[in-house]
């Protein structure tokens, strides 16, 4: 057996490297962290579109704003509750067949049954009008509708890429690159798709590696194996700015480390206590020394750029105050005991965090909110485990305290994720948790219907001072996405709502 | 030879339940509900939530009790079915022939690397001994001394960054299965090139060597003859036993390397509480064991007919 | 139990000896924790202040390596000890009574064997993660084995011999057959059993750091701390190499204290 092995990879390695086959040369190297357990797009369809095999009927720019895809445009009528786009004409999936409302009919309503973001939009019927038009409507309107349209759940396939029980067995999308080889969870090659309706492909095959773990893929980038590797640990970032080969790009992200407190636990049910824990933590330490970025420092939720959602007039908090932390504490009721803890009726004050192994850097920081909240007299057991135990602990109430990346822009519009996080007193699994705050749950609510621009940011303010002021979540900093590229390739973008990586903009350097 | 092969199938069954057993007891005593933990890494650690688990738990049927799941393994188990993977919905038994045979290919071509590094290592230190045994000896003992996942990094940063001369992870090429292979090939013949050593020098000076050796046959025609045979039989048997310890410890290397094979998907499988992949791959483990100490046996028994106590 | 050490086992023992000092006498010389971090004094180089220099959290490396080392220790004891205990009690046991106590013995021996040692560790680490005494548990669990199969073979060898033999026709106990016959028997055994064990408990620990399910932050742990300063390989090469080679000396001594020379028996 070995012996064949040997000899298959000598005789590859001896025969010139046909065209129509993916070598070092013509492909470009993706690395990055996730797996695809399945080919199923309402599971692993954030690779197939990053991937751009799959695609949505509406894009989202680095704004933020709905752009046309598969659908070129979209009337919205009866009071917000009746949605009609109308498709692109001349799309071709990979196999040659054509788009049509049949289709995507088809495609949305298989959608709807399934877990992703769809789930909890009040749709009533998804039918196709004529050939080129799909009309969604609506119980109640629901202003974020264009926005969950363009998440990976809601992509498009064509007809043969289901069996008859519906179940996925092949990828076949409309995007500028076809799947040519698929090995879940941690490989895929795509190639270019001539037939593609938009900018083609300049680089001919391009190929996904899972790598786990984060020392692996910066080695990849450094010795030349990943052209584009994303999710790089912020430690090994200065190192390989130092290479000569390669550009380390920071993009901003609506992504932020947070902590997701449950307000029920008696140590954090006042805004003293959680304004206390907020102030003992040096946010700009954090940045600069375990982040590697001293710019990530934040003290809010949502970034800058999403205006409705950033409390213009805040004053950062990104140095620590212990003095008026200890005050506000004092204020609680907790004492200093003689070993250095707060104490209140003989008890001293300790909490849980539970964060996740996925994202390097969650641990470091959780190690160092820990040191830090200690010189304020707080006891803090970290744990390191799965994602899935915030909402499980969400769930059961036995969560204390969390420390988490939430992805705002996971759908492009803030408010579905928020509404979601922050739309009721128990909160949202990545949210808060048990936040008594009716009028602004209210308002938040009311804002899936707000059509008004001017309501809307006045409202959309107001919830975000709350979240500021109260901190039923508090945040960290936000999140850096440090991607290495490869000098070998140009034209590279980052999605900052990380739906594409836009490969059929890339060209190979001269 | 036939009371040996029937003992061993008996013993094969017998492990092929305990295995599976103690597997799915020690799976249900793990705390967090498996319905989160699988929804986990179905959906990936961003779309993960109450909803998602609970249309896993509707799916999977995961509120049945512990008994009817046992029992049903051991129905489908009967028939060799393994069931379906709780996180990708694939057949276990698909799953694990893909990853059994990345690991195999690793092990296979780790060991016999190993081989080729440790025999002639091995009998040349026995042979010559002076420095060449005591650099060898310092060397066995510093390889051993570090964990193989740190043999694993510090053959990435020599090789593939200082060098670059090989991929540092990933899989497909012959060129990716190098570093890997050269991992577990070092850590082995750390151990290996003594017990080759030990058992060279105990034939070479034993009576019936020396007495060839008078007789007047040259070096290497006596070794061919006289000292080949009585070193092999602890050699294979000690290489034998080598084969389990890497199966089960390929785990660090293929984390290190991206490398797809089993001890890489159970770690994953153990996270994800993929109980059908764990205890899928916790059996075949096992049976592989059984079946390795067999073929060892019937290698040894070959070699040295005289041992008429096998098993 | 006579200790006849050769000169190799006297240097492992040496060795060993001076990790074992270090790591109880380190924060006698040096005022402070190992936990406290100082975000504006990270990866500092050793000398001056810092004898080890910091780590990325501006800890104190010379305290870190010693709770590591402290920490490391410990465990491997822990693990020889039970597992010698366990292991050489119903080896003896499994030898003595035969029938089905051995039948029994041999089957769960058989069942454990054929179960990858890593996966046994990697659930139970998972059962309650984090946990020192959890490791603790799985690492003994397997390492019984071991013990369980030498003295099981060498007082099956025993009891046949004459000397046992007139011993039972004389009408001694049990309790006094062990003491006079099995135990020196066994016990020469025992110490190279046990090197070699707290050398791979120390490695098995190391390597669940690596697969992050060993201990949790902000413990030192050699394996996590490999794990978590392999980044900084080129800026600050000390934060790897200090780790690594305390690692490797510790298991080193292990070795070297559980080497027989080459007349005494085979390599292990």
């Amino acid at each position: 057996m070995l012996k064949k092995i040997a000899l298959l990879g000598l005789a590859s390695s001896l025969t010139l490297p046909a065209l129509a086959e993916p070598t070092t040369q013509n492909t470009v190297a993706v690395r990055a962290a996730f797996e695809f357990s399945s080919i199923d797009p309402s599971r692993a369809g954030f690779v197939f579109t990053r991937m751009q095999i799959l695609e949505t009927l509406v894009d989202v720019d680095e704004k933020g704003n709905l752009t046309p895809a598969l659908a070129t445009s979209w009337q919205i009528s009866n009071a917000g509750t009746q949605w009609d786009f109308t498709l692109r004409e001349g799309v071709k999936f990979h196999d040659g067949t054509e788009l049509d409302a049949d289709v995507v009919a088809a495609n949305l309503n298989l959608a709807l049954s399934k877990p992703g973001a769809l789930q909890g939009v009040p749709v009533t019927a998804i039918e196709a009008i004529g050939k080129q038009q799909v009309r969604i409507t609506l119980s109640q309107p629901f202003q974020p509708l264009g926005a969950v349209l363009a998440h990976y759940s809601a992509s498009i396939m064509a007809p043969a890429a289901f069996d008859e029980q519906n179940n996925v067995q092949a990828l076949i999308g409309t995007g500028p690159f076809s799947v040519y080889e698929i090995a879940a969870p941690h490989r895929l090659v795509v190639e270019k798709f001539d037939g593609y309706w938009g900018k083609k492909a300049q680089v001919e095959y391009a190929n996904y590696l899972t790598g786990h773990r984060a020392e692996a893929r910066v080695l990849q980038a450094r010795s030349g194996q990943g052209d584009i590797v994303f999710g790089l640990d912020p430690a090994a970032v200065p190192m390989l700015k130092r290479l000569p080969n390669l550009n380390v790009i920071h993009s901003d992200l609506p992504r932020t480390l947070a902590l997701k407190l449950n307000l029920a636990h008696p140590n954090l049910d006042t805004i003293e206590e959680r304004q206390a824990l907020s102030l003992a933590m040096n946010r700009q330490g954090i940045a600069t020394a375990v982040l590697r970025s001293a710019d990530a420092a934040t003290d809010q939720l949502l970034p800058e750029y999403m205006g409705d959602w950033h409390v213009a007039d805040g004053t950062p908090q990104l140095t620590p105050d212990l003095a008026k932390a200890a005050a506000l504490m004092q204020q609680a009721g907790w004492q200093k005991n003689a070993d250095g803890w707060l104490e209140q009726n003989g008890e001293i004050f300790e909490l849980d965090l539970i964060t996740y192994a996925d994202r390097p850097e969650l641990t470091t920081v959780a190690t160092a909110i820990q040191d830090q909240w200690k010189q304020l007299g707080v006891k803090l057991n970290v744990n390191v485990t799965n994602s899935s135990a915030i909402p499980a602990g969400h769930q059961d109430g036995s969560l204390e305290v969390a420390l988490i990346a939430r992805n705002y822009g996971s759908i492009a519009d803030p408010l579905g994720v928020l509404v979601k996080d922050f739309g009721s007193e128990k909160g949202g699994d990545w949210g808060s948790m048990n936040w008594n705050n009716p009028s602004i749950q209210t308002t938040l609510n009311n804002l899936v219907a707000e059509t008004d621009q001017e309501r809307y940011h006045q409202q959309a303010q107001q919830v975000a001072k709350a979240i500021y002021t109260e901190m039923p979540m508090i945040a960290v900093a936000s999140y850096v996405q440090q991607t290495a590229v490869n000098k070998r390739v140009d034209g590279f973008r980052f999605d900052p709502y990380e739906r594409s990586y836009f490969l059929n903009e890339l060209v190979w350097t001269k | 030879m036939k009371q040996l092969l029937a003992k061993r199938f008996l013993q094969l069954i017998a492990v092929s339940w305990g295995v599976g057993t103690l597997t799915f007891l020690l799976m249900r005593a793990l705390p967090g509900d498996m319905a989160y933990r699988i929804a986990a890494s179905r959906y990936g650690m961003d779309a993960v939530d109450s909803r998602a688990a609970e249309l896993v738990r509707a799916e999977l049927g995961l509120d049945g009790s512990a008994w009817s799941a046992y029992w049903q393994w051991f129905v489908d188990l009967l028939s060799w079915n393994l069931g379906n993977s709780l996180v990708s919905g694939q057949p276990v038994a698909q799953e694990l022939f893909h990853m059994l045979g990345h690991s195999l290919l690793l092990a296979v071509v780790g060991i016999l690397l190993a081989a080729l590094i440790a025999i002639p290592l091995g009998l040349a230190s026995a042979y010559y001994g002076g420095w060449l045994d005591r650099t060898l000896l310092a060397l066995s003992t510093a390889l051993r001394a570090v964990p193989v996942f740190v043999i694993g990094l510090l053959a990435i940063i020599l090789f593939a960054l200082e060098l670059s001369l090989l991929p540092v992870a990933g899989f497909g090429t012959l060129a990716h299965l190098v570093l890997p292979a050269l991992t577990l090939a070092l850590s082995l013949a750390a151990v290996s090139n003594r017990v080759v050593h030990t058992e060279a020098r105990r034939v070479f000076n034993a009576p019936f060597f020396e007495f060839a050796r008078t007789k007047g046959l040259r070096p290497w025609f006596a070794f061919r003859h006289h000292g080949m045979r009585n070193i092999a039989v602890p050699v294979v048997a000690f290489f034998g036993i080598q084969l389990i310890t890497v199966v089960e410890g390929v785990v660090m290397i293929e984390s290190l390397f991206s490398w797809p094979g089993i001890g890489h998907g159970l770690a994953h499988a153990i996270f994800a509480r993929d109980i059908p992949v764990i205890q899928g791959a916790a059996l075949m483990m096992g049976m592989l064991f059984v079946v390795l100490n067999t073929l060892v046996d019937v290698v040894c028994h070959y070699l040295d007919p005289r041992g008429g106590k096998l098993a | 139990m006579s200790l006849q050490l050769n000169t190799t086992q006297k240097i492992g023992a040496a060795l060993l000896l001076a990790l074992v000092a270090y790591a109880l006498g380190a924060p006698l010389f040096k005022d402070g924790d190992s936990i406290s971090q100082n975000l504006s004094a990270i990866m500092s180089a050793p000398g001056g202040q810092f004898w080890f220099g910091t780590d990325h959290f501006g800890r104190d490396m010379w305290l870190r390596l010693a709770d590591a080392l402290r920490l490391s220790l410990m465990m491997a004891a822990l693990c020889v000890l039970t597992a010698a205990t366990i292991g050489v009690t119903a080896g003896v046991l499994a030898a003595t009574q035969g029938g089905w106590v051995d039948r029994l013995l041999d089957g769960v021996v058989t069942i454990l064997l054929a179960l990858p040692g890593l996966v046994l560790v990697l659930i139970f680490a998972a059962i309650v993660p984090g946990s020192f005494w959890m490791l603790y548990v799985a690492i003994s669990l397997i390492q019984w084995i071991e013990y369980f199969r030498v003295s099981r073979a060498i007082t099956q060898r025993m009891i046949t011999s004459p000397a046992v033999q007139s011993s039972r026709l004389m009408g001694f106990g049990g309790w006094y057959l062990f003491k006079r016959h099995y135990w020196p028997a066994i016990a020469p055994q025992l110490l190279t059993l046990a090197a070699f064990g707290a050398a791979n408990a120390i490695l098995m620990m190391a390597s669940l750091g690596f697969v992050y399910v060993g201990i949790q932050p902000p413990l030192a742990e050699l394996g996590l701390m490999i794990v978590e300063h392999f980044p900084y390989y080129s800026d600050a090469p000390w934060l790897l190499v200090l780790p690594l080679s305390v690692l490797a000396l510790m298991v080193l001594s292990c070795h070297l204290l559980g080497r027989r020379t080459q007349d005494q028996g085979e390599a292990a």
